[in-house]
């Protein structure tokens, strides 16, 4: 019995050392770097690695690539577990609720200690990432909304002419639309369908910080996307599918125009064989409108290693990383000089993207959708159901725009 | 039953038979410690693993928390919020409810089911099988398949609709408001239908024939035979479908993840998903608390009244000759 016992508690000690997180792991010099959803690019992060070793020689790195849906769950965990990725690959708009909490640590000093960095950066895409005043993001790579134009059915509905105002994207939809064949859809998340809104110049919220949408000008044009929504000149998915459907949809070839975010070239023309740089043009989206879905990387407010995480940072958003980060992922960065170096590697190894990436630079001043709101992710959640049950026909535009009002200043006003 | 007057002698016996072992009470005390030495684990990681995370998340509900920020005494706040402020909450309550309100008619299919397959049919040992492979199935699979079945465009459903004239143009199931819940329901149905149908079959079987046989020596017609013999004789069974029913309604997580995300709106919303969307996406793991509180009262209550309605002894284990 007394040997039973003795047993159990050497086993039980033994056990209890071996998962003990203590001691000789908390002296271990090493950043995690946690990216979304790019496990291909292997490549161009040994090169970061690599680079950060030269600076860094003693300092370990790993790597957590993990799917966009899975992320922010992860990411919460581990911040509870008091083990947070020193640094996030970030989509959008998430990074706005962790910084707003304390989450995330303030950039502004760094920023403004290595201004050769800084200069590299474009501010107009540095912004984007600034809440109550300060930085809590860097650029990794840039996206925003652009107009997708399927010619052939352009060609077929006798359209000659690209379209100059959403007055004209919703008749060229109405004529390219019939049968199998529906004229215009957009993607939904994160705000992507805002610049249809603010091209008709409805404000999301006023300078009294309250909602501003609820307008007559917004109930007309609820009305009218839901009454084309019915009719079928915009696709239904628009206000139902995420990413993958929208964009599936448009590979099939049977939608006129497809008004997405920059990487969604790339991956309906994996999709479809008649997708190339003559059938499928690409515009900014009249009035220049357009939501930035850019990714970047944050540095967690828990990291042991802030300095060494910041020097990671910057490899891996300018200069030669930032250049891997295009050539290993298709897209353009922050780096006003790599980009540059992109276009011309872009305009050689891969011509049907060029359109497509050359209106990512353009009419930033135009960006709509990325409100700086703490409860951003909240915000979304009580305006869209209440959007998308106008538009399928489920509530009126007049109640839907109320009730979202509603709730909406609910969220703003409360803590 | 445990602790009934008749189970008296055995476990009298029991007890006597272990202290018939051990003589001496400081021998029995020792092996006594043995006992919970070698239980200490299991209730550890039970303690680790349920008691604490209910107690903490309890606690939870009451505060002003995020991962990020020390937390701070809230009160009810966040009850009231989702009490009288959180129309989503509602709607998720109330799928929740109808959910779980579906759970019978899967029953009263799979008792029919089980019904046939219980006769002398030819193949039956084929139909049981094919009724059964539903439920291994993983249930992303199960709603990746039904996600491409209610497709408005390419979907075996609204082909057959069409072609059979019931409907002109595709309906779009998962993307309605009206028909999304049922068609998830639907779904849910048609995975639990084969566990459903095996637990009664197996109720069915345990019914001595000879009780049919002296009700039909009665003059007792088959109605009758199935309301006074099948049916209180298989009410364990039913019981068990019923609380699968019941957990199903308040674990569908990954179905409705996979087919709906939760869409349009809330409306394939439950509460279980609600809760995660809650903590997950909007960082708010607080008020996701309360609701997770009001979730378990509502399971607690839910399976009390399952648990009076199978008479009180649901879960009682026969002990004794």
């Amino acid at each position: 019995m007394r040997k039973l016992a003795i047993a159990l508690a050497a086993g039980a000690a033994t056990l209890a050392m071996t998962l003990h997180p203590g001691s000789a792991s908390a002296q271990e010099k090493k950043i995690t770097v946690m990216t979304w959803n790019i496990p291909y690019f292997t490549e161009g992060f040994d090169k970061w690695v690599a680079a950060f070793k030269k600076v860094h020689p003693d300092f370990e790195v790993e790597r957590i690539d993990m799917k966009g849906t899975e992320l922010p769950t992860f990411y919460q965990t581990q911040v509870v577990a008091g083990t947070p990725p020193d640094i996030v690959d970030v989509q959008g708009g998430l990074w706005l609720q962790y910084a707003s909490q304390g989450g995330l640590k303030n950039l502004d000093p760094y920023l403004e200690r290595d201004k050769d960095y800084t200069d590299r950066i474009n501010p107009q895409i540095l912004d984007n990432w600034k809440y109550e005043g300060h930085h809590y993001g860097v650029p990794l790579y840039i996206s925003k909304t652009l107009l997708f134009l399927n010619r052939n059915m352009m060609k077929e509905a006798g359209i000659t002419e690209d379209p100059t105002s959403f007055d004209e994207i919703m008749a060229d939809a109405e004529k390219m639309t019939g049968g199998e064949n529906t004229g215009f859809m957009t993607l939904n998340f994160d705000w992507l369908y805002w610049p249809l809104f603010a091209m008709n110049g409805v404000e999301f919220v006023g300078d009294d910080g309250k909602a501003a949408f609820n307008t007559p000008e917004a109930v007309a044009l609820v009305k009218r996307l839901a009454d084309l929504t019915e009719k079928g000149v915009i696709n239904k998915i628009s206000w139902t599918g995420r990413w993958v459907e929208p964009n599936g949809a448009f590979a099939a070839g049977n939608v006129g125009m497809l008004h997405a975010h920059a990487p969604a070239f790339l991956w309906f023309k994996s999709k479809a064989d008649w997708v190339n740089d003559e059938s499928v043009g690409a515009m900014n989206m009249p009035g220049g409108w357009s939501t930035p879905n850019s990714h970047s990387l944050v540095l967690s407010e828990g990291s042991k290693w802030p300095e060494e995480a910041w020097d990671f940072m910057k490899i891996a958003t300018s200069g030669d990383g930032a250049y891997a980060m295009g050539t290993g992922t298709n897209n353009l960065t922050g780096d006003m000089q790599v980009n540059e170096k992109l276009m011309g590697y872009f305009k050689e190894n891969l011509p049907a993207v060029v359109p497509i990436l050359e209106t990512q630079l353009q009419d930033l001043d135009k960006l709509t959708g990325n409100w700086p709101f703490a409860q951003d992710a909240a915000i979304k959640d009580a305006f869209y159901p209440e959007l998308q049950a106008a538009l399928l026909g489920e509530k009126s535009a007049e109640d839907a725009l109320s009730e979202a009002e509603r709730k909406v200043n609910r969220i703003l006003q409360r803590r | 039953m445990a602790g009934g007057a008749d189970n008296a002698p055995a476990l009298e016996g029991r007890r006597r038979g272990l202290a018939g072992l051990i003589p001496g009470s400081r021998k029995r005390s020792r092996d006594l410690a043995l006992i919970w030495l070698f239980l200490a684990p299991s209730l550890a990681i039970f303690a680790i693993y349920r008691i604490v995370p209910l107690i903490w998340n309890a606690v939870l509900s009451f505060q002003f928390w995020s991962p990020y920020k020390p937390a701070e005494f809230a009160g009810l706040y966040h009850y009231e919020e989702m009490l009288f402020y959180d129309d989503a909450f509602w709607q998720t309550l109330w799928n929740t409810l109808i959910f779980m309100a579906s759970a019978p008619v899967g029953i009263v299919f799979a008792l029919a089911v089980a019904l046939l397959v219980d006769t002398n049919i030819r193949g039956r040992n084929v139909y049981r099988t094919i009724f059964f492979m539903s439920y291994p199935v993983m249930t992303v699979a199960v709603g990746i398949i039904w996600q491409w079945l209610f497709n408005e465009n390419v979907g075996l459903i609204n082909y057959v609709l069409i072609e059979l004239g019931i409907i002109d143009r595709g309906i779009p199931f998962l993307e309605s408001f009206d028909w999304a819940l049922p068609s998830v329901i639907l779904a849910s149905i048609w995975q639990v239908i084969g566990f459903y149908m095996i637990i009664l079959l197996t109720g069915l079987q345990s019914i001595p024939p000879s009780l049919y046989e002296a009700a039909a020596i009665d003059g007792a017609n088959a109605l009758q035979r199935f309301r006074r013999i099948t049916l209180p004789l298989i009410r364990p069974s039913l019981f068990l479908c019923f609380v699968v029913g019941i957990i199903n309604s308040f674990t569908a997580f990954d179905l409705i993840f996979v087919m709906t995300g939760g869409g349009p709106g809330h409306a394939t919303d439950l509460l279980i998903t609600y809760i995660y969307s809650i903590a997950f996406r909007l960082s708010k793991f607080d008020y996701a608390a309360a609701i997770t509180v009001v979730n378990f009262l509502l399971f607690l209550a839910l399976a009390f009244l399952a648990n009076r309605l199978a008479g009180g002894e649901a879960g009682a284990v026969k002990t004794g000759g």
